[in-house]
C-alpha cells in the first residue's frame, strides 16, 4: 500500500503520454477519447463508493444529474458565470445527494441498489414536471455556455480533469482511509469490530463519490453545451458506468479508466457495422465474457502479463 | 490497562426465547473470568450485548463506570473493550499486516489520511501472536484455522483494549497453538489485562482464569472458583449432563 517513487513516475508517464496524443491521433479519435475521459470520471466516482465499500449504486446518474442540472440552470436561467456555477453544482451534488441518499446508506445489498435506482428514476420524472421553465422539461436545455471549442481543446480539458480526479482519488485510496473503505466491502461487521465508525466511513466514501460525480456532470454539460434528461437518466448509461468499472477492475483507480476507454472504443469501432442499439448486445457479450474470465478485470490481466514478462526476463 | 466490567440485570429475548435472563456479573480490574455453559446457553449473546452488536431489552453494562448501553460498537471499543469471534472474520483480500492495520487505525478520518501506517507496530503485534515475519504478506485464504485465530487476536489487541472478550479462542487449534495463545493470554494478564473467556476446551481454560461463571438458558447458575463451579450440582446437571 506504500507510495513508491515509481508510482509517481508511472503517473507522470501516463499524463505525458495522454497529452502527446493530439500530435499522433486524428481529431475523430480525440473526440472519442473525450467521451472516454468523462466515462472514466463517472466510473471512478462509482468505484469510490461501490467498488470500495460494496454498496452498489444503480442510480449514479442521480448524482451526476444534480451537478449537471444545477450548473445548467444557474448559467442558462440566472446568467451565473461558469466559474461560479460549477463549484456550486459540486456543492449541491454533495449536499443534495447526502440529504436524499444518506438514509439509504443504512440499508444493504440489493435494497441499497434498488433505492439508488429509484432515485434516478424519480429525478428523471421530477425534472420533466417540476418547474419545466427552469429545467427545460422533457427537451432539456441547449445553448449552454461551453468551456472550450474544438476537439483538441476539449481533449486537453477532459484529460486534465480526468487525470486530476484519478490522481487525487488514487492518493486518497493509498492512505489508511482507502484501506478502511476497502475493508467495509470485505466485512463491514469486522470494521465495526475494529473500533471504526462504519457509518462515518460510508459517509466519506459517498461524499467523495458525489464530489467526483458532481464535478464530472457539471463539466460534461459545459462541454456538450446541452443537457437532455432522457440521455442522462438512462439505464444504459448506468450500466455503461458500472461495466466500465467492473471490467476495468473495481476497487482500483486505474481499472475504471481502462474499462472506460475499452468500452468507449469498443462501442465506437462497432458503429460502422452496427449503427443501432445492437452494438449494446455485442458490448454486453464482450463485457460478460471478460468478467467471467477474470472478475478482477483488465487491470489484473495487465498485472499478470507484466509479471510474466518480468519472469521471462529474469 | 485494566478495566472493571459491571453487568446488571441483563435481559434479552428473541421472540419467545429468553437468551439472557436477568444476568449480572462483576469483573474486577485485571482479573480473568471463564464464561461456561452448554451449547446455546447464551454465552456469545452476552458478548454481543457487551459489544453493542445485539441490544439488550433491559439492564446495564458499564466499563469503569461508563454506561456502554447508548454507545455504538466502535465507541465501546474505543472505551477499552474488544472481542474475538467464534468464527474468525478476516478481511479476505488483505494481507496479515493489512488486517492488523485496520485494527490499529484511529477512528478519525483526518488522522487516517494524514498519518501513514505503522509497520513496526504491525510486525510487533503479528510476532506477539506467533506469526513469523514472512507470513505478514500472506492472505487469509493461505492461513490455517489456527493462524486465522491468531490474526483475530492480533487485530483485537491492535485496538488497544483494557478488557478482552475471547470467544472460543482455542477451537480448531493444535496443541502447540493452544499453548502459544495460552502463553500470550497469561502474559497479558501479567500486564493487567482483564479477560472474559468463553471456551469449550475446559482444560485449556482452567489455568487462564481466576473464577468461572456458568450459565444455562441465559441464567447464571454458578459463580466462583473453577473447581467449585465444576462440582456444582446445577452445573453438572446442565452443562456436563451428569
Amino acid at each position: 500500500m506504500g507510495l513508491r517513487w515509481y508510482h509517481f513516475a508511472l503517473w507522470a508517464a501516463f499524463a505525458a503520454g495522454m497529452f502527446l496524443l493530439p500530435e499522433i491521433v486524428p481529431r475523430g479519435t480525440l473526440r472519442t477519447i473525450i467521451f472516454a475521459n468523462f466515462l472514466a470520471i463517472f466510473a471512478i466516482s462509482w468505484d469510490t463508493l461501490s467498488g470500495r465499500t460494496g454498496y452498489v449504486s444503480f442510480g449514479h446518474p442521480f448524482l451526476i444529474g444534480i451537478g449537471a442540472y444545477t450548473t445548467a440552470i444557474l448559467t442558462k436561467r440566472f446568467d451565473v458565470p461558469v466559474e461560479i456555477s460549477i463549484p456550486l453544482a459540486v456543492l449541491m451534488t454533495m449536499v443534495g445527494g447526502l440529504i436524499v441518499l444518506l438514509p439509504a446508506l443504512r440499508i444493504k445489498g440489493s435494497y441499497f441498489a434498488l433505492v439508488t435506482l429509484a432515485m434516478m428514476e424519480l429525478m428523471y420524472q421530477l425534472v420533466q414536471v417540476i418547474r419545466p421553465d427552469l429545467t427545460g422539461g422533457t427537451r432539456g436545455m441547449s445553448g449552454l455556455p461551453t468551456l472550450t471549442r474544438g476537439a483538441v481543446n476539449g481533449f486537453y480539458m477532459s484529460t486534465a480533469l480526468m487525470l486530476s480526479i484519478a490522481f487525487t482519488t488514487w492518493l486518497l485510496m493509498k492512505t489508511r482511509l482507502g484501506t478502511a473503505l476497502s475493508a467495509i466491502g470485505m466485512n463491514e461487521e469486522a470494521v465495526a469490530g475494529s473500533g471504526l465508525s462504519v457509518t462515518r466511513l460510508k459517509l466519506v466514501a459517498f461524499t467523495a463519490s458525489a464530489f467526483t460525480a458532481g464535478l464530472g456532470g457539471a463539466v460534461y454539460v459545459h462541454y456538450l453545451g446541452s443537457i437532455a434528461p432522457r440521455a442522462l437518466f438512462d439505464i444504459n448509461f448506468v450500466f455503461t458506468i458500472i461495466v466500465a468499472a467492473l471490467i476495468g477492475g473495481a476497487g482500483t483507480t486505474i481499472g475504471p479508466i481502462l474499462g472506460a476507454f475499452f468500452l468507449t472504443f469498443l462501442l465506437e469501432y462497432l458503429r460502422p457495422w452496427l449503427p443501432g442499439a445492437e452494438r449494446y448486445l455485442i458490448y454486453g457479450g464482450v463485457a460478460l465474457v471478460l468478467y467471467m474470465y477474470q472478475p478482477k478485470g483488465l487491470i489484473y490481466l495487465m498485472g499478470q502479463a507484466v509479471r510474466r514478462v518480468r519472469k521471462g526476463a529474469a | 490497562m485494566s478495566a472493571h466490567l459491571s453487568i446488571r440485570n441483563l435481559i434479552k429475548r428473541f421472540g419467545g426465547l429468553t437468551a439472557t435472563n436477568d444476568f449480572s456479573l462483576e469483573i474486577t480490574p485485571g482479573s480473568s473470568v471463564g464464561l461456561i455453559g452448554p451449547n446455546g446457553a447464551g454465552k456469545t449473546t452476552i458478548f454481543s450485548q457487551i459489544m453493542g452488536e445485539v441490544r439488550q431489552d433491559s439492564g446495564q453494562i458499564a466499563l469503569d463506570g461508563l454506561e456502554l448501553t447508548p454507545l455504538a460498537t466502535a465507541r465501546r471499543i474505543r472505551a477499552g473493550v474488544s472481542r474475538t469471534y467464534q468464527v474468525p472474520r478476516p478481511f479476505a483480500e488483505m494481507s496479515v499486516a493489512e488486517n492488523i492495520r485496520v485494527g490499529l487505525m484511529p477512528d478519525n478520518i483526518w488522522s487516517m489520511i494524514a498519518q501513514g501506517p505503522d509497520p513496526d507496530r504491525e510486525l510487533e503485534l503479528a510476532l506477539s501472536v506467533g506469526f513469523t515475519k514472512d507470513q505478514l504478506e500472506k492472505l487469509p485464504s493461505e492461513l490455517s484455522m489456527g493462524d486465522l485465530r491468531k490474526l483475530e487476536m492480533a487485530r483485537t489487541m491492535a485496538t488497544g483494549p483494557r478488557m478482552m472478550l475471547l470467544d472460543e479462542v482455542f477451537a480448531g487449534l493444535t496443541v502447540g497453538e493452544i499453548a502459544m495463545i495460552s502463553g500470550l493470554v497469561q502474559q497479558m494478564r501479567a500486564d493487567g489485562m482483564t479477560f472474559l473467556i468463553v471456551s469449550h476446551d475446559l482444560k485449556a481454560l482452567e489455568p487462564l482464569i481466576d473464577r468461572a461463571v456458568a450459565i444455562n438458558h441465559g441464567t447464571l447458575i454458578a459463580d466462583g472458583p473453577y473447581d467449585e463451579v465444576m462440582n456444582d450440582a446445577a452445573v453438572r446437571a446442565s452443562y456436563l449432563g451428569t
